[in-house]
Parts: C-alpha cells; structure tokens; sequence
C-alpha cells in the first residue's frame, strides 16, 4: 500500500526532472519576488525606524525563509480537485482503490521533496549570495521551527483541500482557491509580519488560523518568540489542524455522497 | 494595400464579435476572478500603507506617491490582459501544433494569433486600478489638463506594448526548446515587482538592466516620476509621452521579429 | 500542367534518445544523444488535375510529413514542391488559398464558435463574396446535412459531425485541391458513405483534386484512382489501383463445392490450398490460367456443385508491398 504512494511521489521527482525550464522558470520567479521584497525593505529601513525594534537583517531572514517555504509548502491538491471537478474526472479517481486524498497527498509531498533540490536548495545559496545567509536566531530556535512547519503545512494542505472540495458546489463561480490564497497571502505573514498591522488587525488575526501558518515558523526562527511562547504558538497549531480536519472530513464526505448520486 | 488593411480589419472584428458572445455566455465564472483581482490589489497596496506608515517614505516616495506609480502600472497591464493575453499561451500552441492551423489561412499568422481573442473579461483588472488612480492623482494633485490625459493615453499604450513584446520575446523561446516555457508566470511576477514600485529601490546594476536592455522602467517608473517631480536616477530628456510609445513600438517590433524567426523554425521542425 | 509537382523532396529531422528510469532521465538531462533521421527521403511525383490519388504507407512512412510540406505547414530540407504552380514555401498565403485541407485527428475549426460562426469567420479570412459564400453553405448544407446542428458549439460535435463540419470548412473557399489527412477515421458506416460520396461529387462536378492519406483500404477502394504507396519515405508505388493489385497480388482464388469426391483434385496450374469436407479452395495465377480455363478443366473430372472466384484484395496487395520494402 505504502508503495503505491511511493510510486506517486517518484513520478513526481521524475517528471521535475524532465521540465527544468519549469524549475528554472519557477526558481527565477522566486528569485524576483525575493528581490523585490528584500529591496523593499531595505529602502523602508534607510528611513525612519524608530517605529520599530525589528532589525533589517532580522527581517530580511524572515523574507527569505518565508519565499523558501513557499516554495516548498506545496499545495496542488487544491487545483487537481478544482479541474478534476470541472472536467468530470473525479468519479473516475473515486473507483481507484487508494485513498483519494491520500494520493492527491502522496503527489504533493513528491512535488515539496522535488522542490527542496530544485527550489529551495538554489535559492538559499542564491539569497546568500545575494543578501547574507538567512541562519535561525540560535539552534533552539531552529529545533522548535522545524516541527512548527511541519504543522503550518498541515494548516495549509488541509485548508487547500477543503476549499478546493467546495468547488464541488459552486464550480460555475469559478476557481475560489485563487481568492483564498490571495487571502492567505497576506494575512499570513508572508509578505510583512502581522506586528506591522495596526493593533485591529491583529485582534481579529489571531482568531484566524492563518497567521499560524508562515508568521508562527518564521518568528521563531528568528527569535522574535521565546521558546515558551513558541510551544503555545505550535499548541494553537495542533488545535487549528483537529479544527480543519474535522472540517475537511464533513466536506469530504457530503462530497462523496453528492457524486456517488450525480454521477461526477 | 487598403484591401488588406480592410481585409484584416473584417476578420479582426469579426473574432472580436465572437469572443464577446462567449464571454458573455458564463457571467458566473467572473465571481472568482472579481474577488480576486481586487484583493490581490488592494493587499499590495495595504502592505505600502503600512511600510510608510512605518518609516515615513520609501526613498523619497511617500504613500501618495506610491499608490500613483502602483495604479499607473497597472493600466498597461490591465490593457495587455484585454488585447494581448493570447501571447501568454503560445508556448502551449507551439507544442500541440495549433499554429498548423494558422498557417493554412491566407493570413499573417501572427496577426490571427492576437487577434483572435479579446479578453473583455479583462476590462476587469482595470477597474481597481482606475479607481486606484483617481485616488491616488487627488492625493498628489495631479494636474487633469487635456495635454496630460493625452500623456497619460500614450504612456499607457507604449506601456501595454512593452509588456507585450516582452511576454512575446519569452514565449518565443518554446519554438526551440520545444517546452511548455512556464516562463509567463515568471514574467508576471517580473512586471508586477518592477512597476508596482519605483525602480530606485534596487540597485543600481538593476535599474541599469530594466532601463537599456529590458525597457520595464518605462512602464510606470520614468512616466510616474516624471508627473510627479521625482528623481529617477538616469537624466532623459524629453518627455516620457514620447519615450515610452517609443520604446514600446520598437521592442514591439523586435518581439515580432523574434516571433517570425521562431516561425521559420516550427516549419523547418513541425510539432 | 501538374497541379502538383513534387520533386526529389527530403525532410531530415533531430531527434534525441532518452531513457527510462531516474538514472536515465538524469543523464539525458547532461548529456542528450541526437541522431537525424530521414522522415522523407527523396520522394517524387506529380498530379493532374481532377485525380483522385490515394497517398497511403505504414505509419511512420512519411505522409502527413509530405501533406504537411505540400500545405506549406513544414519546410523541407531539400527538393522542390510547386501547387499549382507555386511554391509552398515561397508564397504560402497564395498556396493555401487554393487548399482545403482536412485533418481527421485535429480539427481546423474554431473550438469555441458554433459550426456556422466558424463559417463566418472563414468567410473573412479568404475574403469570400458573400452571394458566392451564401451559395456554396447552401449546397454544402444539403449535401453534408449540417442543418442539424450548424448551430452547435464545435467542441460538442460528434466525430462524424465535426468530420462533415471540417469537409465543409475546407470547400467553403472553393479550393482547387483537397487533402484529406484520415477524413474517415472513428467513423460509422454511415458517415463514412456520406463523406466518400461528397468526395467523389467535389471531384465529378468541380473537379476538385483530391489527396487522401488513409488507412481504410475501403476508402481507396471506392475514391481512388491511383494509388501512390510509401514506405520508410520513399515512393515504392506509383500508378492506377488496378494495376498495382494486379502486380503485386497476381493470385486469384477459385472455391469449388463438389456434389461428390473425386480421385484426382489436383490441376497443374494451380495450388489446393484448404479443403473442407467437399468445399476446395484453388490459387492460381491470372498470368498462367484464366478462372473460366481452369474451372472448365476442373469441370471436366469433377462434379462441381457451386463455385465462386475471388478477386485478390486491396488489403492483400498493400500487406505485400509493406512487406516487401520492409526489408530494405
């Protein structure tokens, strides 16, 4: 059974190999992005920063590190479902006898260990070439932001397949997975950290599970938490994940039920 | 030569009468896509609101300035969306053959291609960014006089050229690798990360590169500081309203001329 | 005056070996093995006007190849190609408005637009009058009975439907010639009959040129009147169908039912090759006996019940010239 997934995951490796203009292309994206966000901040900071007790160097770290995991938080499963959906195919995929969602899993896990060589792995060396090697705040720092990632992706994954499952119902509206990730991107933390956000913002953001997602990891690393709060932090993570799945079970199964009825 | 221009002429809006009935035949399909554009939009300019709320002003830029620049970058590309968008699937049309059927007509090849989709759709992306400017031009006192619109007119169309010839330049490139180029995302980015702020954020060797060899910064950097009275790092005389069209009429017909060279070979290769 | 002239025509292609595996993707990602291979090599011929010539091979021969050089699609490595009278290659926007062309796998309409808006579309591109225009829909309304579902999206066509709907696309210019690439294919007998039926009425009352590749023998069967064969991209025939049956599979089959057995079966001109029962299968060659000579031989000694003679196939004789070339 393990080996059918195993299978997935190495076409997957294989098929990155095959497009490396992708993997340039998607690398060369990264990198502008990388450029552009760094630069930004390095201009904020030759002006007035006594608002702030950020270092640049700290927030560039964060910068950099929060490109690298998006580049590896993979997310695909979203947009299968979504044209799966759309072209009629997904009644096909029910009759396989693997788990679907653990297939659409198994894929995107080969896609992020193809991307930590093709992707994250160029952009390292790159933005430490470029800007300065992006180490983590201490090696505690860095114990505790591994498994915090691992549970912010969980966070993702979960949310991406539930809003790629809603197409089920409202397909003709058109692709929402794009609507949330612009959601997500911004208050996630990815592009500037919630602490920047007027007070507001930050009240309503931690009843959200977004900031858990790139903020949590990425504070961490840079040692804006202490390592008391960043269990906490990680607590709220695990709730966030028992929330989403209960979620994405009901989803998952009024989905099944619908198309066992219609017919895909 | 007049038959050819209203032969073409027939055919273009011919294809445009056509792409408007489809587009109009899935209204819903527009939900996502108007959610979208504006939160995408809005985002970007939240995340300027709070950098200068922060640290006062961005080399000199405050936010009133900089939500000109960001608004005016986004004409040319909400113009490119509308007219141009076939030139982001042409790697796709190289490998699945589909310019086969291009060359069967009587017609320039290059031509159906453009032509044969307008993305009225598009007009979409224009709305955030209109509105954008209208705020923002109020905010910097931008001066509404007819010499001024008629600027504005030539810069946003040398703009959208720029954009065009450069999506088509990268596109090209699929006639030799033969590859999906994926290169359309990257571009995107590009553009987006190089007109939505000034170009004096980055380095010198970078302004270098986005002013002689890929002409970005006449989009939106050079024609904004110009209305605006800012320093732009390189001293270019004239005006803008004379540069930008330029520029983009010129990289246009290189693009072109890229594009017919990529033609030669997917007839002396096929698909 | 040829309304094709094909001569000494060659098209080279690269092509790079890749391998299974991840170890063998990894070293064709460094170092890429090419080889040119040779898709046409050296073919010739030429087409009057009015014929209708069947272009058929193996897969892999080299024929869309040709009908892709012949269109202006693709350019050959060397060799020349005039329709009538120009070059593809040279003038293709002059070529292509004499062409129609019909591809059975792909098709040349506009995917999104309904059937007759294509039309419409096709009408501008090659500057149709309109009378002109208004009067040919008309017909070919009739013949491919497209009033059905002339307003039907494309891409909810049936394959026969789109097949009528390309056929049309393609005469609505009135070309002077008409390739066929596979016009048949997945189709339906009946389909099939209306399709070949509108060809041979382009061909007898506008004198359309036609080209068909196909596959399906029965086509060139019932459309073609020469047959031009090709193997490993070479023209290994060349001439009228009767005549490349006749040469390559001379041998015809007499069936004979007896009322009883006889002692002696055996004729010297010809071959028992199965025998049921009192049924008796002869082979014998056109050249050496005639059917009506061996049957009055055979009558002679045997008491013959029922007979029947069979002309050697199309199939059969295409089967021997591709295994024939196939060992060059």
């Amino acid at each position: 059974m393990l080996q059918a997934y195993w299978y997935i995951a190495k076409m997957r490796i294989l098929t990155t190999i095959a497009y490396r203009f992708e993997v340039f292309a998607a690398v060369g994206s990264q990198m502008i992005i990388m450029l552009a966000a760094v630069y930004l901040w390095k201009t904020a900071y030759s002006g007035d920063t006594s608002s702030t007790t950020m270092q640049l160097n700290q927030i560039v770290t964060y910068t950099i590190i929060s490109i690298l995991l998006g580049s590896v938080f993979i997310c695909d499963v979203q947009d299968t479902i979504y044209h799966k959906i759309r072209e009629g195919q997904i009644a096909v995929d029910l009759y396989r006898p693997i788990m679907l969602l653990g297939s659409y899993l198994a894929d995107d896990l080969g896609t992020m260990m193809s991307s930590v060589v093709n992707k994250v792995l160029p952009l390292f060396v790159l933005a430490s070439l470029l800007f300065e090697v992006p180490l983590p705040d201490s090696f505690t720092s860095f114990l505790l932001f591994v498994p915090s990632c691992v549970l912010s992706y969980a966070i993702l994954w979960l949310l991406s397949a539930i809003v790629g499952l809603v197409a089920f119902w409202v397909m003709e509206l058109g692709n929402m997975g794009m609507v949330k990730d612009s959601i997500v991107r911004i208050l996630s933390g990815s592009i500037v950290p919630l602490w920047f956000f007027p007070s507001s913002v930050q009240t309503v953001s931690q009843f959200l599970p977004f900031q858990y997602t790139y903020q949590t990891p990425l504070a961490i690393y840079i040692g804006e938490i202490s390592p008391l709060d960043a269990l906490t932090a990680m607590g709220i993570q695990f709730v966030w994940i028992a929330a989403l799945y209960a979620l994405l079970y009901v989803v998952w199964s009024k989905a099944k039920k619908k198309t066992l009825i219609q017919g895909g | 030569m007049v038959t050819t221009v209203r032969h073409y002429y027939s055919v273009a809006v011919c294809y445009a009468r056509m792409a408007i009935q489809r587009q109009l035949e899935y209204p819903l399909f527009l939900v996502s896509w108007l959610l979208m554009i504006p939160i995408a939009y809005f985002s970007g300019l939240w995340v300027l609101k709070i950098l200068t709320d922060r640290f006062q002003s961005l080399n000199g830029w405050d936010f009133s300035q900089l939500a000109f620049i960001y608004s005016l970058g986004q004409f040319s590309h909400g113009l490119l969306v509308v007219f141009f968008i076939t030139t982001w699937y042409i790697d796709g049309m190289v490998i699945q053959g589909e310019f086969d059927r291009l060359l069967l007509r009587p017609m320039n090849v290059f031509f159906q291609l453009v032509v044969s989709y307008v993305n009225f759709i598009g007009l979409v992306d224009l709305i955030p960014g209109t509105i954008l400017f209208i705020y923002a031009s109020h905010l910097v006192s931008f001066d509404w006089s007819l010499a001024n619109i008629l600027k504005l007119i030539l810069i946003v169309i040398g703009g959208m050229l720029i954009r065009a010839a450069l999506f088509i330049c990268l596109s090209s490139v699929s006639f030799w690798t033969k590859r999906s180029s994926s290169l359309i995302g990257f571009t995107l980015n590009l553009l987006e990360r190089t007109t939505m702020y000034p170009l004096s954020i980055y380095p010198f060797v970078l302004q270098m590169i986005f002013t002689f060899l890929i002409p970005i910064g006449f989009i939106s950097f050079y024609p904004a500081s110009e209305f605006l009275g800012q320093s732009s790092g390189f001293h270019i005389p004239f005006s803008m309203a004379l540069w930008t069209p330029l520029v983009g009429i010129v990289f246009f017909v290189i693009s072109q001329l890229t594009f017919n060279f990529g033609m030669k070979k997917y007839e002396s290769a096929g698909s | 005056m040829a309304v094709i002239e094909v001569v000494d025509l060659v098209k080279e292609y690269m092509i790079t070996k890749k391998e299974s595996g991840l170890r063998g993707s990894l070293k064709s990602l460094f170092f890429p093995k090419k080889t040119t291979i040779r898709g046409v090599d050296g073919i010739s011929f030429s087409i009057q006007r009015g014929e209708i010539v069947g272009y058929i091979g193996p897969n892999g021969a080299g024929k869309s190849t040709t009908i892709k050089m012949l269109t202006g699609i693709l350019h050959p490595t060397s060799g020349s190609i005039q329709v009538c009278g120009i070059s593809p290659q040279e003038d293709r926007k002059s070529v292509v408005r004499r062409l129609g062309v019909v591809f059975g796998q792909r098709t040349q309409l506009y995917w999104d637009l309904r059937l007759g808006e294509s039309f419409e579309l096709l009408r501008r591109i090659y500057q149709i009058d309109k009378t002109e225009y208004d009067e040919t829909l008309r017909i070919l309304t009739d013949v491919l009975k497209l009033s059905d579902f002339i307003d039907t999206p494309v891409r909810q066509l049936s394959l026969g439907q789109r097949m009528r709907g390309d056929l049309a696309a393609a005469m609505l210019h009135s070309p002077e010639v008409l390739f066929l690439d596979e016009p048949t294919i997945g189709l339906d007998a009946d389909a099939k009959h209306a399709i070949r039926s509108f060809i041979l009425e382009i061909n007898r009352n506008r004198g359309v040129t036609v080209i068909l590749t196909t596959h399906d023998l029965d086509d060139v069967e019932q459309l073609c009147s020469r047959l031009i064969v090709v193997n490993h991209g070479k023209v290994v025939e060349d001439g009228p169908i009767q005549s490349i049956v006749g040469k390559l599979a001379p041998k015809r089959l007499l069936v004979i039912e007896l009322q009883h057995l006889g002692d002696d079966l055996s004729h010297p001109s010809a071959e028992i090759i199965k025998q049921e029962g009192l049924k008796i299968w002869y082979q014998f060659e056109k050249a050496k006996i005639t059917a009506s000579e061996l049957i009055s031989d055979l009558s002679r000694k045997l008491a013959i019940q029922d007979l029947s003679v069979q002309e050697p196939d199309i199939e059969d004789a295409i089967r021997e010239v591709y295994k024939t070339t196939a060992r060059i």
